[in-house]
């Protein structure tokens, strides 16, 4: 599997490349700026982007949105720091498939990568609060095409939330282990796609889609 | 990251310049004079430039009055040489035209000896033709207080004085000038005083001395201007290393966390020391102070997460969540104390989660650990035999905030606090919604 390294900081690619060679995984190219990233994603064509979100030249929340854009098969996973719930709030909405935080240890970074790659939404405890909170405040919305949570999926993002893992929400609510992924990934789409018809909207209350004069 | 520094910070415009900047007008501390040069904000516009239009302007209106004054029917007759009374028209508009161009460019602070020489032939100019009214009008005319010659264009200089001088300088101009209207005349004092003629030069008086008076009030507010800008341009500027640097710490701190966990043993502890200062350097430093809350309000998820221990991960949504500073303050404590339960009974290895969830009318805080959990109805039992210990604690101070606490727990599967937060409504239209709303619109 082929893994792009976004990072501005060299420790931080070094490391963090040097953990996924260990792992067996193929390091195709580590950059630590997000337009080097953009440029070359077409050519090195990485199954996944570990991208940090502080850039010093286009913000990760861009650099997403990019990727995204530009090869839909190219799978996003954000490794930020903590605190930066703004931005990575962003950065899922524009397309990140998941989230982990730096100081997640070896494995479970390796773990993320691993998922990531096979579809699955890697969603940390953090990424649920954030998720969670924007359809709490979505929900005061009177716009009826703002998604809404349903209650079974509010109920599993708050447990994701509190640290339990897939399989313990699964044996907690009677459901499947598959089941449970289908609802965390579909609040993730919901998002996603309400993202992208509000700039569709946005873009053509601004006549940004008529083709220059 | 909040708050990216961006320059210029404000588009001073005038004359709405200090209605559209928001900037509240400090005083200037010391320290605001020792900005390197680099970090110099861009000049501000010269608030007294207005006044110098408004100068020239007025200066070419009266001339072209005091021009169809000597046009109008009859007023030929006033005038001795009607010819000569044109001469003094054209030196008139020489002067008006010279004076526009040279009070045009002073970008000066301080009267320097250029700008009094031009005020003093400013004076003098007016002061001839005013005067030269004897010469052209018939003497009849003159005594009885005809308009002169120079007619409204002799406010000029008196205008000019008092923008640069203030409203005594503005004053002493105007009494010189409105001295040679009087003059003209050739009665005595008591007599011109007595006499309704001296509105004319009462009014000049009380123009340049109002004229002296804005001059000095816009010169402070400019002068207030410039040192604002100075300190905000700072500030960033100050906030922009500080975001640097502190990142790079940051991001050693997190490296040396994650290494110290993976080596174990002593590196563990160190490790363990490490991300926690992290955490508490992040949420300082991601502090967004752009917006402080309300008053009486704070924000829960930034002390829950100030006040959090490296065992615990604080989840909370991305915007602020408001609550009076009462109620944060009670559920942070409750907060503590099931962290502090946790550590007790769970031992070191254990991990616990602090969820917000702001639901709008109440905001929900979950305490989870992933320790031994207890057997169903242990609590229950402990409040029979009266040992409540902390979930009376926590339960009692919910209950002083209008809120409740629900502890459960099953074995091998942590225990889970739940603490429920009314959110009071405000008295004043739901301030602290609207607050919300603006802030996640960024």
């Amino acid at each position: 599997m082929r893994v792009m390294i976004v990072d501005d900081h060299p420790m931080w690619r070094d490391s963090v490349g040097r953990d996924l060679t260990e792992a067996g995984f193929e390091v195709v190219a580590t950059v630590g700026e997000g337009a080097q990233a953009l440029r070359i994603a077409g050519s090195v064509r990485p199954d996944v982007v570990v991208l940090d979100l502080q850039l010093p030249d286009v913000s990760g929340v861009d650099v997403t949105r990019g990727l995204v854009a530009a090869h839909p098969d190219i799978r996003v996973l954000i490794l930020s720091a903590s605190g930066e719930h703004r931005d990575v709030l962003d950065a899922v909405k524009a397309g990140a498939a998941g989230y982990i935080v730096k100081s997640a240890s070896r494995a479970e970074l390796i773990d993320a990568v691993r998922r990531t790659e096979s579809g699955d939404a890697v969603f940390s405890p953090g990424l649920a609060g954030l998720v969670l909170g924007e359809f709490r405040r979505m929900a005061v919305s009177p716009d009826p095409n703002t998604p809404r949570l349903t209650d079974r999926e509010a109920e599993i993002l708050r447990m994701v939330g509190t640290g339990l893992s897939y399989k313990q929400i699964a044996e907690r609510l009677v459901l499947s282990h598959r089941t449970v992924q289908n609802h965390v990934q579909n609040t993730l789409n919901k998002l996603q796609l309400h993202n992208r018809v509000d700039l569709v909207r946005y873009a053509i209350e601004h006549g940004l889609d008529s083709a220059p004069d | 990251m909040r708050g990216r520094s961006i320059y210029p910070i404000c588009h001073w415009r005038l004359p709405a310049g200090l209605a559209a900047c928001d900037y509240r007008l400090v005083p200037l501390p010391p320290s605001a004079n020792l900005l390197p040069p680099v970090l110099s904000p861009r000049p501000v516009t010269n608030l007294q430039a207005p006044l110098w239009r408004s100068i020239a302007a007025f200066r070419f209106a009266s001339l072209a009055y005091a021009a169809v004054s000597l046009l109008l029917p009859g007023r030929r007759a006033v005038y001795m040489h009607w010819g000569w009374a044109w001469g003094v028209l054209a030196v008139m508009t020489a002067w008006t035209v010279a004076t526009t161009l040279l009070y045009r460019a002073p970008l000066y602070t301080k009267p320097t000896w250029r700008i009094r020489l031009l005020l003093a032939a400013d004076v003098l100019v007016t002061a001839a033709a005013v005067l030269s009214t004897v010469f052209v009008q018939w003497p009849y005319y003159v005594r009885i207080g005809t308009m002169p010659v120079t007619a409204t264009w002799l406010a000029g200089p008196a205008l000019a004085w008092a923008v640069v001088g203030g409203v005594r300088a503005g004053a002493a101009a105007a009494i010189i000038i409105g001295g040679c209207v009087m003059g003209l005349r050739h009665l005595p004092a008591a007599k011109v005083m007595a006499s309704s003629d001296v509105g004319g030069p009462v009014i000049l008086l009380m123009a340049a001395m109002l004229a002296g008076y804005i001059a000095k009030l816009s010169s402070q507010a400019e002068q207030a201007m410039q040192s604002a800008t100075e300190i905000v341009a700072a500030s960033r500027e100050r906030e922009r290393l500080a975001r640097t640097i502190h990142d790079s710490v940051l991001q050693v701190l997190a490296m040396v966390q994650r290494r110290g966990a993976e080596l174990g043993g002593p590196a563990a502890e160190i490790g363990r020391l490490a991300g926690e200062q992290e955490a508490a350097l992040r949420a300082l430093i991601t502090a967004d102070d752009s917006m402080p809350p309300p008053d009486g309000e704070l924000d829960l998820s930034a002390q829950l997460t100030r006040d959090a221990q490296a065992f615990v991960s604080v989840v909370t949504p991305a915007a602020p969540v408001l609550l009076s500073e009462r109620a944060v303050w009670e559920t942070t404590a409750a907060v503590r104390e099931a962290v502090d339960n946790v550590r007790k009974h769970c031992g070191d290895g254990a991990h616990a989660w602090v969820l917000v969830d702001d639901e709008g009318t109440e905001v929900t805080v979950t305490i989870r650990d992933d320790g031994p959990g207890m057997p169903q109805g242990r609590l229950a039992e402990a409040a029979a035999e009266g040992r409540l210990g902390v979930s009376h604690a926590i339960t009692g101070r919910m209950r002083d905030i209008g809120g409740s606490a629900d502890i459960s727990s099953i074995p091998g599967a942590g225990t889970e606090v739940r603490l429920r937060v009314p959110r009071m409504v405000q008295p004043n239209g739901q301030a602290a919604l609207r607050w919300r709303d603006a802030s996640n619109d960024r």
